[in-house]
């Protein structure tokens, strides 16, 4: 009897929402975030599963990235309506002239990071000098260099392709790691916290934000409300994901798994964490999805004076988020 | 605890002997249990070690074997330019020869081979349809970016790779056996890169030669790469995901974390990993697998490496509880034996403590202490006994008062005494001295006896204390050694009693055909001293004084039947007494006339009167004739002296005699009528008033002690008047 109650309750409100979302057809759109499924995508994995988008009347279709799967390129050409992106590549696409606008900056702060092995004789940055840096290419590369270059540090440096493993291994003396994943990878692959020097771009007067949401300013033009929906209930799974910490997981570790992307719910916990230490920094809600005017010139000037951008893009033209 | 069990000591022993034995049992047990689970967790660790040992040995030999392949492969490759063909041939005989192969390539580095190929990657694999052949490189599977190739390039060494899954080779889960091969000088020194030979290893074939090492019953092995990644466990969803660090963090538990790190960094070794890892206690133990840098590791439940110490311990475990069960039926029977000869002395001791010393004690035949206790405690209740019978008998002569003085009082033997006014009440048999020569021993004590308890009785009663019995003499006092404010009227009382009941012993004494026998009583009331008198040996509480010896005197004075009050004690009593008869007397040194009341009765409280006696004297018409004979202190002394009886009644005579005798002088009569068949027998009796008629005496006696042959010839004499 109680079965069948439930049952009819939980037809009732299917029907109910059905018709509700009838009344006003939910709007279709799509995102592809710059990486695989992980808790660095955590506030819009919430979202999607806490029906936070279709709440703002929009159907989400959640593209799956990852390496070799430029997010630009996807939004480009009209397959998918939103990205993240990290701002400096924001910045260089609009500026290479594909108009592109930031509709909030998620993450604060830079993530990026060298860690290298006290063992390998590193403990100050002034240590690297001759040794051998694994580093990623394109954005992740920008930093590095100009820290380098800032410090005058002649390194050795050798392009990372993947993963932790030419670290670990010991094919190079330090690495480019993200805090939230691969800083973590290196933990858990069996080295202590205390045989690890580690340099935060955030702290070395190179803070760049990193994940950004993006899309076509034209979507914009045509649809703002879809766009400012769709900030809303990202930024929304964002809180949600922060409060709930343990459910977050699991929604993660579902899509992760999806994905056979070969990870485990410690490591997304930390990565969730990290995320929250990154999109609010000191835990300050009034930031949440603010570009922040000295982190665009800030970027705006690293990219100038490396020569990767010409002209820093008019701030109100770029950033359309939240003010 | 129960109050029963409380109160029984041979629980109690048995409880105190049994927890004992407990308390020692359990702590050998546990002893024995902690050295013997050392000695087997010790041989269990070294088996462990040593399993964990050959088992990494023979999966390094595996190891060892497969890559000797592709390292001969990359070694030739670098001495010799094959064409082709031949590369193919050699690749695909490397995969079909090598059952443990899955897959293998030779990958070269852009335009390595060919100047118009960037990507030359021949790759033979094994499939469900058969042997593979496929070229991996292509623009969407840039292999020089892949860590099975980039590694071994950066490292110029050869490397096992962690397990992963490879879209471009098998798209399965595999290991990677990674060789680099360089261009070579004409000396033979190392150049440019060429290229990796590769050789796959399906997980599953390793997770099967893994899982086909017996750890126990329940126990499994694993490998965990130099990341501490699963390579493989039993637990397919750990493989790929998770590494014992992850797991670490995420079971919250550091140790599993410095146990990894161990394992990644120590030939080998032996761990407690607590119940975290698998659900249950767990052993570890570790042996590194050199050429890969990997480790394998041997899981032991703990109740498996414990199961034997376990079985042992709970067998002396159960031994041990046979041997309390056993230890307690001795124990409590020991117990009993000493209890029970206590607990009869127990019941023993409150019979005593109720009065019955009639104890019984038979039944404790040990001679142990308990024994002995039981022999003293009979002697004990023997004593007691003994001590009762004193007083019973003591009271007999002592009243209880003056016993349980003596028993019961520190000082109640102590000799001395003080002054005190007292109430003495003596009496006399008249005539009874002797009544004794005539008598039968037996029966004269019957007879005493019979008086004498009557008296004592009566005196008890009125709390008299008996001073003195001599004989048919009884000397008593009423005030001490307790005061009594009334002692005068008590003992008046008493004296009254006493004189009253004499009537019942004569009629008992003459059913028994006994004489008749009349008593004197005096009373006197004086200063006296009370106390214990006599030696240290030979005491008795009494009252000494002139008083005392007056009290005697005024006896004397008394005839059968009467009752004399001193005047002393008339003025005590004279509001309640009942005079019938003042007597002037003089007595021996005492100076002018003494005044003795003759009472009848005494009213109040006390009330007691004595019956009138029908005393009237009937002449007789034929006198009786006896001889006289004066009792000098109640000894017949003299020769006789004739007389006559002219009057009679039952208790006095008037005799008509020729020489004078003294008032209240004592007299035996003894009848010597030739007419009466009792010639010869006598009655006593004392002198109450002689006159002198016409030269001859006549003399008013009054009988103290009559025989019935005597009263017969009285009667007879009476009746022919």
């Amino acid at each position: 009897m109680r079965k069948l109650l439930v049952a009819l309750m939980f037809l009732v409100c299917f029907l109910e929402g059905d018709g509700l979302h009838a009344q006003t057809p939910l709007k279709k759109v799509s995102l592809i975030p710059q990486w695989l499924p992980q808790a660095q995508f955590a506030g819009y994995l919430v979202a999607l599963e806490k029906g936070f988008y279709r709440d703002a009347g929009l159907y989400l279709t959640l593209m799956e990235g990852g390496p070799g799967k430029p997010p630009f390129n996807f939004v480009a050409s009209g397959k998918v309506t939103f990205c993240t992106e990290w701002l400096s590549n924001g910045i260089k696409k609009r500026v290479a002239g594909l108009r592109v606008v930031n509709l909030a900056q998620i993450v604060q702060k830079s993530a990026l990071m060298l860690v290298a092995k006290k063992k390998r004789g590193i403990n100050t940055l002034e240590d690297l000098a001759g040794k051998k840096v694994g580093l990623w290419a394109d954005h992740f590369f920008l930093q590095p260099m100009v820290l380098f270059a800032k410090n005058n540090l002649k390194v050795e440096v050798i392009p990372n392709y993947s993963s932790v493993s030419l670290f670990l291994k010991g094919g190079v003396d330090a690495m480019s790691a993200m805090w939230y994943n691969e800083y973590h990878t290196i933990l858990n692959s069996g080295l202590n916290e205390d045989e690890l020097t580690l340099f935060f771009f955030s702290e070395e007067g190179i803070n760049f934000p990193e994940d950004g949401l993006y899309c076509m300013e034209e979507t914009l033009l045509h649809d703002p409300d879809s766009c400012r929906g769709f900030v809303a209930a990202s930024l929304k799974g964002w809180l949600y994901a922060f409060e709930h910490e343990q459910e977050t997981v699991d929604i993660v570790m579902k899509h992760a798994q999806a994905a056979h992307t070969g990870t485990n719910r410690a490591h997304q916990r930390w990565m969730l964490a990290r995320m929250k230490d990154l999109i609010l920094p000191s835990g300050d809600l009034a930031r949440l999805g603010k570009l922040r005017a000295a982190d665009y010139e800030l970027v705006g000037s690293v990219l100038k004076e490396s020569h990767l951008i010409d002209y820093l893009p008019n701030m109100a033209d770029f950033y359309r988020g939240p003010k | 605890m129960i109050p029963w069990l409380r109160s029984r000591m041979s629980v109690k022993l048995a409880v105190l002997v049994l927890g004992g034995t407990t308390l020692v049992f359990a702590l050998v047990l546990s002893y024995s249990y902690y050295a013997s689970r050392e000695i087997i967790l010790d041989e269990a660790e070294k088996n462990a070690r040593n399993l964990s040992l050959s088992v990494a040995r023979r999966i390094e030999q595996e190891f060892r074997a497969i890559a000797k392949i592709p390292e001969t492969l990359a070694a030739f490759l670098e001495i010799s330019r094959l064409d082709r063909d031949t590369l193919l041939q050699l690749i695909r005989r490397t995969v079909e020869d090598n059952r443990e192969i899955f897959g293998s390539s030779v990958s070269f580095e852009p335009f390595a081979l060919d100047e118009a190929e960037r990507y030359f990657a021949p790759y033979y694999c094994k499939k469900k349809e058969g042997l593979v052949y496929e070229q991996i490189g292509s623009d969407t599977y840039d292999y020089f970016v892949k860590d099975w190739y980039y590694l071994p390039k950066v490292l110029k060494a050869p490397v096992w790779m962690n397990p992963y899954f490879d879209e471009g080779g098998g798209a399965i889960i595999m290991i990677t056996y990674s060789c680099p091969f360089f261009e070579r000088d004409h000396n033979g020194a190392r150049g440019k890169l060429r290229g990796v030979v590769t050789a796959d290893v399906s997980l599953e074939w390793l997770a099967k030669l893994v899982g086909s090492m017996q750890v126990g019953g329940s126990g499994y092995c694993f490998i965990v790469s130099d990341t501490g990644a699963f390579v493989t466990h039993p637990r397919q969803e750990l493989i790929m995901s998770e590494s014992i660090f992850s797991l670490a963090e995420d079971l919250h538990d550091p140790n599993l974390r410095a146990l990894g790190l161990s394992m990644m960094r120590e030939e080998s070794g032996f761990a407690d990993v607590g119940s975290k890892l698998i659900g249950q206690e767990a052993f570890l133990a570790y042996a590194r697998i050199p050429s890969t840098g990997w480790a394998l590791g041997a899981v032991f439940p703990r109740t498996e490496l414990l199961a034997e110490v376990n079985k042992l311990h709970r067998r002396n475990v159960f031994l041990a509880a046979v041997a309390l069960v056993l230890l307690l039926t001795v124990s409590l029977l020991v117990a009993r034996s000493i209890s029970r000869p206590l607990r009869s002395m127990a019941q023993a001791t409150s019979k005593v403590a109720r009065g019955d010393l009639d104890i019984d004690l038979s039944g404790i035949r040990s001679r142990d202490e308990v024994g002995q206790l039981a022999v003293a405690f009979v002697r004990m209740a023997e004593g007691l006994k003994e001590r009762d019978r004193i007083r019973n008998t003591f009271g007999r002569y002592l009243t209880r008062e003056v016993v349980n003085r003596l028993l019961e009082s520190k000082d109640g033997l102590r000799l001395g005494g003080e002054n005190r006014e007292i109430t003495m009440v003596m009496s006399d048999l008249r005539g009874f001295t002797a009544l004794t020569t005539s008598m039968p021993p037996e029966k004269l004590l019957a007879y005493l006896n019979r008086y004498l308890g009557k008296m004592v009785d009566i005196l008890i009663e009125y709390q008299g204390i008996i001073d003195e019995i001599i004989g048919d003499g009884i000397l008593a006092f009423f005030g001490a050694p307790e005061p009594l404010d009334d002692h005068p009227a008590r003992a008046v009382a008493c004296a009254l009693r006493m004189q009253a009941a004499m009537d019942e012993i004569n009629t008992l004494n003459e059913a028994d055909g006994l004489p008749r026998i009349d008593m004197g009583i005096a009373v006197n009331t004086g200063n006296v001293v009370v106390g214990n008198i006599g030696s240290e040996k030979r005491a008795k509480y009494g009252a000494v004084g002139s008083q005392v010896n007056f009290t005697g005197r005024m006896e004397s004075f008394t005839v059968g039947g009467q009752v004399l009050i001193s005047s002393t004690t008339y003025e005590h009593v004279a509001d309640l007494v009942d005079v019938r008869n003042v007597l002037e007397v003089e007595m021996k040194g005492i100076p002018g006339k003494v005044n003795l009341y003759d009472i009848r009765g005494i009213k109040g409280s006390y009330g007691v009167t004595l019956p009138d006696r029908a005393d009237t004297l009937i002449v007789l018409n034929q006198e009786v004739m006896v001889q006289l004979y004066r009792l000098d202190e109640k000894i017949v002394a003299g020769a006789g002296i004739e007389a006559r009886i002219i009057e009679i009644s039952p208790a006095t005579a008037v005799l008509v005699l020729r020489e004078s005798i003294v008032q209240w002088e004592d007299v035996r009569i003894v009848i010597r009528d030739d007419r009466t068949e009792a010639v010869g027998v006598d009655a006593y009796a004392k002198v109450l008033s002689v006159t002198n008629v016409e030269g001859r005496y006549q003399a008013l006696v009054r009988f103290t002690s009559t025989s019935p042959e005597v009263q017969k010839v009285f009667r007879e004499a009476v009746h022919s008047a």
